[in-house]
């Protein structure tokens, strides 16, 4: 993130309040201060209810904040849109049953200043088949490919994505990010939240990690990564006390028998161990998930399992 | 940006919808065919002297029918906006305002649709008025409708479903029958009627035609409504939904 340049994000202490039932209030978003240069491929990412969408709302001005500051090419998030300068994939963004795939685009581009040709953007979101069908009668997967359609309308600068391949099987996953892919090529500074640790890890260089409304890690993906993804390294030993403290990048262990598990940070070094300085055998790895990566980054041991990812 | 390409567009796209075009142009027109056409007392010209009784059932079902429509069209807008539709909207370059104009455009010119249709049936049938008439029932028929986007506005808010909508257009025939719109009321139902809000609308589209002079079934005339009394009503009925809809309006924002 080594730029001279004005960012294109800048976002101060920001921070958005809700009423929380009990006449007090709770912070969705707490005090979160982030820049995005141009050209940058950013991935959110954090479990259900860590504050992501109130974030990208905010970037895009559907919601406004409880404090701080946020400018989005150097004015208000709203001129920005009104500028057609964002492009969006909005999560809870609803599209009229009614309509066909094409009018939607169609009427959606009537109302940008300089909207990309309807057929062009239908092609370049892989929709031109479906073109004629009504969007009540779309899958999802298919309403979500309508939706990349309109973001990229208004020849946008900056795209911003909340979890765009919700509803996506596999390979339409796949089939999206490898568009998404050749769009950012094309020099688009991309924003998008997940809470798949594959999806930042595969598209983003900078990942910046999210929970309970705050920014917990923010850095080169890789590096997120390394410090988020714990991994477990199982395998059958008969193993004694002095075995085990001898081994590398062990943060935990327990076991089943001879079965034992190994939580790790570093899961190719424990393993190449295992495999050629012990007896161990029968070895699998397993990467930890989104959620025990959080309380591995926040400390936090009361962490509610429930409010994890999916 | 092209707003009339956003209007001409939502405007087919509510129109192709047949659930909706049959209950706002469909059903009044064949209502006055049955009421204000083939029924034998249709000929018999109205006290006022200004009229046939077609022309008095013409008005009474075209206001019944310019009201299905904006009812139906801003209610279905109201829950558009809150299911989403809106945020896509808020990612263009259109302002909120554009919005509301171009929906009650669209509303407006629906309206248009099945007081043009009964009128060029009444026309072509058993309906008599003098020129004048024709065109100012017609006027004061659109208008009438007016009041009743601010209703649909508020079925739409208040519950933000389209059934919810549907449900307050069904609740129009209710209206309607209370409004002396399809058939002369006398006695009780004509007291409690008058304090309905598709009474005074309909008595206003009527104007022109009856003075305020009220049909009853038989020959004798029921009394008159006073234009005052008439306008009241129509202002009072306005004011409690907007007020409504500013109501709704403000609790789903503090949500938010």
């Amino acid at each position: 993130m080594s730029t001279a340049q004005e960012p294109i994000i800048g976002i101060r202490h920001l921070r958005r309040s809700y009423p929380d039932g009990a006449g007090g209030t709770f912070d969705a978003v707490d005090g979160v201060s982030l820049d995005f240069a141009a050209g940058e491929v950013t991935a959110v990412l954090g479990p259900n209810g860590a504050g992501k969408t109130t974030l990208m709302d905010m970037i895009l001005g559907l919601n406004t904040p409880s404090g701080g500051d946020i400018r989005v090419f150097g004015g208000s998030p709203r001129q920005a849109v009104r500028d057609g300068r964002i492009g969006a994939l909005l999560q809870t963004g609803g599209l009229l049953p009614d309509l066909t795939v094409k009018e939607t685009v169609q009427i959606i581009a009537a109302l940008h200043e300089q909207a990309l040709p309807v057929d062009e953007v239908l092609q370049t979101a892989g929709i031109s088949e479906i073109a004629g069908r009504a969007v009540g009668k779309c899958s999802g997967g298919q309403q979500q490919r309508l939706k990349f359609a309109l973001a990229l309308l208004p020849r946008p600068d900056l795209i911003i994505l909340d979890e765009p391949t919700a509803g996506m099987d596999p390979s339409a996953r796949h089939e999206f990010w490898s568009r998404m892919r050749t769009q950012a090529a094309a020099g688009s500074t991309v924003l998008f939240a997940t809470h798949y640790l594959e999806e930042a890890e595969q598209f983003a260089r900078r990942t910046v990690l999210m929970h309970q409304g705050r920014v917990i890690a923010d850095g080169p993906t890789a590096e997120v990564q390394r410090r988020a993804g714990a991994a477990h390294v199982a395998v059958t030993w008969s193993a004694s006390e002095a075995d085990l403290a001898a081994l590398p990048h062990l943060l935990s262990h327990s076991s089943h028998g001879e079965r034992i598990t190994f939580r790790t940070d570093d899961a190719d070094r424990l393993a190449r161990h295992l495999l050629t300085a012990t007896p161990a055998a029968h070895l699998t790895v397993r990467p930890a998930s989104l959620e025990e990566a959080f309380v591995l980054l926040t400390g936090d041991q009361e962490t509610d399992p429930k409010e994890g990812a999916r | 940006m092209s707003l009339t390409t956003y209007i001409l567009m939502d405007f087919w796209r509510n129109l192709r919808n047949f659930a909706n075009s049959f209950f706002i142009i469909v059903l009044p027109t064949v209502l006055f065919l049955i009421f204000g056409v083939s029924a034998d007392w249709n000929d018999f010209m109205l006290p006022s002297g200004a009229g046939n009784v077609s022309a008095y059932t013409l008005v009474g079902i075209a206001v019944y029918g310019a009201a299905m429509a904006t009812t139906s069209l801003a209610g279905s807008a109201a829950v558009e906006l809150q299911q989403g539709w809106g945020r896509q909207l808020a990612l263009t370059g259109m302002p909120h305002g554009l919005f509301v104009l171009a929906k009650s455009i669209i509303a407006l010119v629906m309206a248009v649709f099945p007081v043009l249709l009964i009128n060029v049936v009444g026309y072509f049938t058993a309906t008599q008025m003098d020129t004048g008439r024709w065109f100012a029932t017609a006027a004061l028929t659109v208008i009438a409708s007016l009041p009743f986007a601010l209703y649909g506005l508020l079925a739409g808010l208040a519950f933000r479903s389209d059934a919810a909508v549907g449900a307050a257009s069904g609740l129009l025939v209710v209206l309607g029958f209370l409004g002396n719109n399809f058939f002369p009321l006398d006695g009780v139902l004509l007291d409690i009627g008058r304090f309905t809000p598709m009474y005074g609308v309909t008595a206003l589209a009527r104007y022109p035609l009856t003075d305020g002079e009220i049909m009853g079934a038989g020959e004798a005339g029921l009394g008159t409504d006073p234009l005052w009394g008439i306008l009241l009503s129509i202002a009072a009925w306005s004011v409690v939904f907007a007020l409504g809809c500013l109501l709704l309006q403000r609790r789903s924002t503090a949500r938010r």
